[in-house]
């Protein structure tokens, strides 16, 4: 079915792209995220595509996902080295490139949206719970990748609550009662379940052994087996982290998250490829 | 070992680990979890200690969701 959808072209290298009613369907689902945002007046923010890797550094994420990273990688800026790469063979028939010398990579392609925010509030001190939002193209390398479900890069709204332990879980109490609300008025087949993130080794990492006894994270699951959203208590894991307080303490943190081409998958499956999708 | 016993050496064993835990803490119901009590590094050493309390062994792959919550449900999932 999802070959056939108007308006979305696979490029066949992990991405897709949008255009026409999809990408109006794609633009509304955004709008009515961040409609919920708004309930918080959750302040909205547009961060770039990169990332440095200290701030991913900071919370170990190379040592737990590091199958998911994407490094942006740039050609040593002499001009000895820049000749060599143009009088060489830059791409081959076989699309592969051959860079000469490369300069030290320092950052890392969005791999979730939220951690943009735990960096841009490092070393700050609330005294009230504090509401954020943003959206981002998101790169996470796959093994394999399906149009719309799982690809290299995507597009992925989040809120974000940073406060204490009571206001973190009220916020996902009250996001997580949005969220059904919405599904349960268009119809759509989904369901909350326990989750853990796509953990490197899992086995021989205690933090999947923690989410596997402390439920803090819920997957949406569309017909049982594909997340388009979830919700996700941190405990004060970002505010140790980057240093972000909150009456003294670290603060806590929660966020949902969307994905955006995957609730696409999910409203092209239930209501069909060319709609009539809800309004 | 009775459920006063288990109770108290699962306390003493948090609060070896959090010397700034107030007084009286943690209570039976508290969620040491969310009060950063226990953490992922520590989780796998308080297994252990499990295992030695009891005298069985626990196998990890059947823990459930909540069974670290609170004092009252590692106790109820591994000494009742």
């Amino acid at each position: 079915m999802i070959d056939s959808v108007p308006g979305l072209r696979w490029v066949g290298n992990g991405q897709s792209v949008l255009s026409g009613p999809l990408l109006e369907l794609a633009e509304r689902l955004d709008a009515r995220f961040l409609s919920w945002a708004s309930r918080w007046d959750a302040e909205d923010h547009r961060f770039p595509p990169v990332l440095s890797a200290s701030v991913l550094e900071r919370i170990d994420w190379f040592r737990s996902f590091q199958q998911l990273a994407t490094f942006p990688a740039c050609l040593e800026d002499d001009e000895a080295n820049l000749a060599r790469f143009t009088d060489g063979q830059p791409v081959d028939a076989g699309g592969t490139v051959h860079p000469t010398d490369l300069a030290p990579i320092s950052d890392v392609l969005t791999p979730a949206a939220c951690y943009h925010l735990y960096d841009h509030c490092a070393g700050q001190r609330f005294d009230g719970p504090r509401y954020f939002t943003t959206r981002n193209t998101c790169f996470r390398r796959e093994v394999e990748y399906v149009p719309l479900e799982r690809q290299w890069s995507f597009s992925m709204r989040e809120i974000v609550c940073m406060g204490t332990v009571e206001e973190t879980r009220a916020f996902v109490d009250e996001a997580t009662r949005e969220v059904d609300r919405f599904v349960a008025g268009i119809g759509l087949r989904v369901e909350w379940e326990h989750a853990s993130d796509p953990f490197f080794r899992p086995s021989t990492n205690p933090q999947y052994l923690m989410q596997q006894v402390d439920p803090t994270k819920f997957e949406l699951m569309f017909e049982d087996r594909l997340a388009i959203a979830s919700t996700n208590l941190h405990h004060d894991h970002f505010g140790r982290a980057f240093h972000i307080e909150r009456d003294g303490e670290p603060v806590r943190t929660a966020c949902v998250a969307f994905g955006i081409e995957r609730w696409l998958s999910a409203f092209v499956h239930h209501f069909g490829p060319e709609g009539p999708w809800p309004s | 070992m009775t459920a006063t016993d288990a109770r108290d050496a699962l306390r003493t064993w948090i609060r070896e680990r959090n010397p700034d835990v107030p007084p009286g803490e943690p209570a039976d119901g508290t969620r040491i979890i969310e009060r950063r009590y226990l953490t992922s590094l520590q989780v796998a050493d308080l297994l252990l200690y499990i295992e030695e309390l009891r005298q069985a062994p626990v196998d990890p792959h059947r823990l459930k969701p909540g069974v670290f919550a609170s004092i009252d449900s590692i106790h109820a999932a591994f000494f009742e």
